[in-house]
């Protein structure tokens, strides 16, 4: 049988994801010996750029029409489209005001110049083409990136924790930091799957994996501000990482 | 049953004895709050102690566990990890010796979880009476005293422990101190009954178990599940810290680029989306409401009918672990009370 042709991509992003793949370290001649990675411009500049692919993994969020052509050009190049990471699963951080007046924004950082810069507001994968499956994260767990090529391979779809960060953090029988110091902790609303890494080092979750499935935003938002956070401040944490999961 | 007493000034004698039989496990001070965890030296362990944040089920039924190794062709290795480990947990309170013989109903009855069954060979428990504060309710699900489930029970008497004791080994654990424990005396009875009184007056909650079971089956249209569900934010906490909760979901870890692997059991709750949602795609319990009334109808309800007793212990865990203040005493109050009935 001949190996699955493999494609890794970034669009507009910090390109995090696509480093915690190479930082597989040790099981990077384990994964070349199973895929084929034809096309991964990050880690190598001679990539086949047009050839058809099985899987597709892509990275960061479409803020420019550019963008959203090379994703085209992806998507229709691959079976299975695989979206990496919170940028490209929820938007990220870059749709984080992605309401404003993009004009606007563009006027006031680049000035005159900025008329001229293709830039659209920000969107999720999911929002231009179809999306077969979702590793969320900021970044990635590197170990999530490995179980979802090993399942790919055997023809099954990656599992992902339907829990939120409470979940895992409970499991580890951390203090509350919400309950017990009354922090801004969005693991109620966040799903899992880090091993509630922040909380454990008594750092309040900012949501970087974005929404669990089924979240109940309405009640967090009753519930932090009766923990005297203003609207604004609750509204700025939840958006920072998942601007389309809050808005949804 | 024997019955002894220990000088409380000899407890530390006591302890470095009973290491023998184990690795010693007490609840340790953790930011404000208790875990139970191993002592790296004796004076480290909180006998004196509200609840810890996990019950001690975390030693019995751990958060995640690989259960075996598989490999095609070769069939599957069961993991013995960790399971010939003899730990004594030192200071358990009574209801969750009481949550453990639950879990044992479960476990250990028709089906045995032989992953389940060596823990519970090989820990041992030594139990201690508590003070009840304004969460806890166990005296209410009569589960504020344990007459089995383990080897050796101590009550605070002032000058003394008096101790149960529970099993042969338990017994040994005396005998192997050669003779620290002494007989118990009127006077000690007297202390005992005393502390027992005691505590006995020193609940601030009250629920009324009885019929409770026939009253969730009046209820089940009630709108106060919908008022929780709108509430829940489906966390989960309250099923990780519940000493009873023994749902947990399977699932396999592949190996990248083979058919072996391990399959693994996590903890897991009915109050997660996908708890009910079934293989087709149908689920039974998609609506938050549901899946938390489903919670309480299990506790209360389901599993009196199977053994015969609620499964809450009335340990408060729950009520202390819950971020929106879900509150289980409060809701069977709530269910309970005639003029709540107009928020059908």
């Amino acid at each position: 049988m001949s190996k699955p042709k493999v494609g890794i991509f970034g669009l507009t992003g910090c390109a995090g994801d696509q480093l915690a793949i190479l930082n597989c370290e040790d099981r990077l001649l384990d994964l070349v010996a199973l895929i084929d990675i034809r096309d991964f411009p990050m880690a190598s500049s001679d990539g086949n750029q047009e050839c058809a692919l099985d899987i597709a993994m892509v990275e960061g969020a479409v803020v420019t029409m550019r963008d959203a052509r090379r994703l085209r050009a992806i998507r229709q190049r691959s079976a299975t489209l695989v979206a990496l990471g919170t940028c490209a699963v929820w938007g990220g951080v870059a749709a984080m005001d992605r309401d404003l007046d993009r004009a606007k924004l563009l006027e006031e950082v680049y000035g005159e110049l900025g008329k001229e810069y293709d830039s659209c507001p920000a969107r999720a994968l999911h929002e231009i083409v179809k999306v077969d499956h979702n590793i969320t994260g900021c970044p990635i767990e590197k170990e999530h990136f490995l179980a979802a090529v090993a399942s790919l391979l055997n023809g099954d779809p990656p599992l992902y924790p339907a829990y939120p960060v409470c979940t895992e953090c409970r499991m580890r029988e951390n203090n509350c930091l919400l309950i017990e110091r009354g922090e801004l902790c969005c693991g109620p609303i966040t799903v899992a799957g880090c091993d509630a890494r922040c909380p454990q080092l008594r750092i309040p979750c900012v949501g970087c994996r974005g929404p669990v499935t089924d979240a109940n935003p309405a009640s967090a938002l009753a519930l932090f501000e009766e923990k005297g956070f203003d609207r604004e401040r609750i509204w700025a944490r939840l958006r920072t990482f998942a601007p389309v999961g809050v808005a949804s | 049953m024997k019955i002894l007493k220990l000088p409380k000034g000899k407890l530390d004698l006591f302890a470095s004895v009973v290491q023998q039989f184990g690795e010693l496990h007490a609840p340790v001070e953790q930011d404000g709050k208790y875990v139970f965890k191993r002592l790296a030296r004796w004076p480290d362990a909180r006998l004196e102690y509200d609840r810890t944040i996990l019950p001690p089920k975390k030693y019995f039924l751990p958060p995640r566990e690989t259960l075996f190794r598989y490999r095609p062709g070769e069939g599957f290795v069961p993991s013995t990890d960790g399971l010939d480990q003899r730990i004594v947990l030192f200071g358990v309170h009574a209801c969750d010796v009481y949550a453990i013989n639950i879990l044992d109903q479960v476990f250990l009855g028709k089906y045995k979880d032989p992953y389940y069954q060596a823990r519970r060979r090989n820990i041992a428990i030594i139990g201690i009476d508590c003070t009840p504060d304004k969460q806890c309710f166990c005296r209410s699900m009569r589960a504020d005293f344990v007459d089995h489930g383990f080897d050796l029970f101590f009550y605070d008497t002032g000058d003394y422990y008096q101790a149960l004791v529970g099993t042969a080994l338990g017994d040994d654990m005396v005998l192997a101190t050669g003779n620290l424990f002494e007989p118990v005396g009127p006077a000690d009875i007297d202390a005992y009954k005393e502390r027992s009184w005691n505590k006995r007056r020193a609940f601030h909650l009250d629920v009324e178990i009885r019929d409770l079971s026939e009253i969730f089956e009046m209820e089940y249209e009630s709108g106060i599940w919908d008022q929780l569900g709108r509430k829940c934010l489906s966390c989960g906490s309250c099923s990780m810290v519940c000493p009873t909760c023994y749902c947990y979901d399977v699932s396999d870890d592949v190996e990248l680029g083979s058919r072996a692997g391990k399959r693994t059991r996590s903890w897991d709750s009915c109050l997660y989306f996908n708890h009910a949602l079934v293989a087709s795609g149908e689920n039974f319990r998609r609506d938050r409401a549901s899946r938390i009334k489903f919670r309480f109808y299990h506790k209360q309800r389901g599993f009196v009918a199977e053994y015969g007793r609620p499964s809450c212990v009335g340990c408060g865990r729950c009520v202390s672990a819950c971020p929106v203040n879900i509150d289980t005493a409060q809701v069977i109050d709530r269910l309970r009370r005639v003029e709540d009935v107009g928020s059908r």
